[in-house]
């Protein structure tokens, strides 16, 4: 037996682990959850070193020509991890703080700028191009205008519904109130949300069946194939 | 001394962040590049770190006997077998369980995924009568019928609301998220919000 066909039958093995769970949590499953855990942090532990660890320090510290600017450059994030691992210290956890906040303040920066030339401005320019660019059809409905319509209503009511600002109720101090044209507008983008949830809903559920379906497909193979 | 080592922090996330943004933003440079090199190298490093950690507690618990400790014993095993391939270069030994074992074990759970869905939407039925709850059901039997082969107008709609209705809720969506990020990264950039300093 080969190392792909072993391999090939420890899979099967583990899959039927796996789905044992749908009668109850059980040891089978377990175990086939920390194999999976283990193997995993495996990975990630080869793929960190051998994929972004070493080749910074090929190109730097370990160089074959280093020069003390490398050399630097190379020790940098070696240091931040080393003050990272230092938040595990009540006594040095202070120190730790500047690795973390080398890390959060590139990250916010990065996520700003990601957050507005990925998402902002794409996302703002075509709402309003859906609405501005819309053809009518040959025989002179435009429905493409409508739903353009309906598309720029439905973000901006999306957006004003997850808006919590409000009022305090005169006369009452614990209690606030949003007002009635939010609300109106809040509601409509709830419908929006709610329409949004169940369509991922049920993509996830297409995926999920499409997955099971493919590995109900393997098992039998494996069961009455034999490869 | 603390407050120092707060301000130090400060200090540390405002101006990397900054030099940072104004590269991305306004003008590509050298530096720029380089700490995004080392930022993320430092991520490696912490990842690496996070793993290592991983293997210490699972040890400790397998050397102290404690609760589940054969199920340590079981990650490590898999986690070192890994590790040993990789090691004594058997990589092609590598691939094998990669595509085999752990594919196989992914797309197992990722499968259960699909049982705690549709008890999920069971249960979210079985709450009571709203409009909501009418909205997300129709919405969901929509989704799922007007994917089936002939199935027509059921089929139509199901295009229309994804071109439509789901297209304007996710851009919400996705248009709150980014105003949040932004919000978010410009009160670290200005020092506003210093959470890493706990």
């Amino acid at each position: 037996m080969s190392a792909e066909q072993l391999g090939t039958w420890v899979g099967f093995i583990f899959t039927l682990m796996v789905f044992s769970y749908l009668l109850g949590d059980n040891i089978l499953y377990r175990l086939a959850v920390f194999v999976f855990a283990g193997l995993a942090a495996g990975f990630v532990t080869m793929i960190t070193i051998e994929s972004v660890i070493m080749p910074w320090l090929n190109a730097t510290i370990l160089a074959p020509t280093p020069n003390i600017g490398a050399l630097i450059l190379g020790a940098i994030p070696l240091l931040f991890g080393l003050l990272l691992l230092a938040r595990t210290s009540r006594r040095y956890g202070r120190i730790g703080a500047i690795g973390l906040a080398f890390i959060v303040g590139i990250g916010a920066a990065v996520a700003v700028v990601g957050a507005v030339s990925g998402s902002l401005l794409p996302l703002a320019v075509r709402t309003v191009e859906d609405v501005r660019l819309a053809q009518p059809a040959a025989d002179g409905t435009n429905y493409a205008l409508l739903n353009g319509f309906l598309i720029a209503i439905g973000v901006v009511s999306t957006l004003i519904a997850f808006q919590y600002s409000a009022r305090r109720v005169p006369g009452m101090p614990d209690q606030t109130r949003r007002g009635l044209l939010i609300r109106a507008i809040g509601a409509v983008g709830q419908g929006f949300i709610v329409v949004t949830m169940a369509a991922l809903y049920g993509g996830a559920i297409l995926t999920g069946l499409t997955i099971v379906s493919d590995r109900l497909v393997y098992l039998l193979s494996r069961l009455f194939a034999g490869g | 001394m603390n407050r120092l080592w707060s301000i130090l922090a400060a200090a540390v996330a405002v101006g990397f962040g900054l030099i940072t943004l104004f590269g991305l933003l306004l003008f590509p440079n050298p530096v720029t590049n380089a700490l995004l090199q080392i930022a993320a190298i430092t991520i490696a490093v912490s990842v690496l770190i996070g793993i290592l950690n991983l293997y210490s507690v699972h040890l400790r618990r397998l050397f102290t006997r404690g609760r589940g400790s054969g199920y340590s014993l079981v990650m490590l095993l898999a986690a070192g077998l890994v590790i040993y391939l990789w090691l004594s270069g058997q990589d092609e030994a590598n691939m094998t369980l990669l595509e085999t074992v752990q594919v196989a074990l992914e797309s197992a759970l990722a499968g259960l995924v699909l049982f705690a869905l549709v008890y999920g939407a069971y249960r979210y039925m079985r709450r009571g009568v709203t409009w909501s709850g009418i909205l997300f059901t129709v919405v969901l039997l929509i989704m799922l019928i007007g994917v089936l082969p002939g199935s027509g107008t059921i089929g139509q709609i199901r295009a229309w609301l994804l071109a439509v209705p789901v297209s304007a809720g996710e851009r919400g969506i996705l248009l709150g998220i980014a105003l949040a990020t932004v919000v978010t990264g410009v009160r670290v950039l200005i020092g506003q919000d210093r959470n890493y300093r706990e």
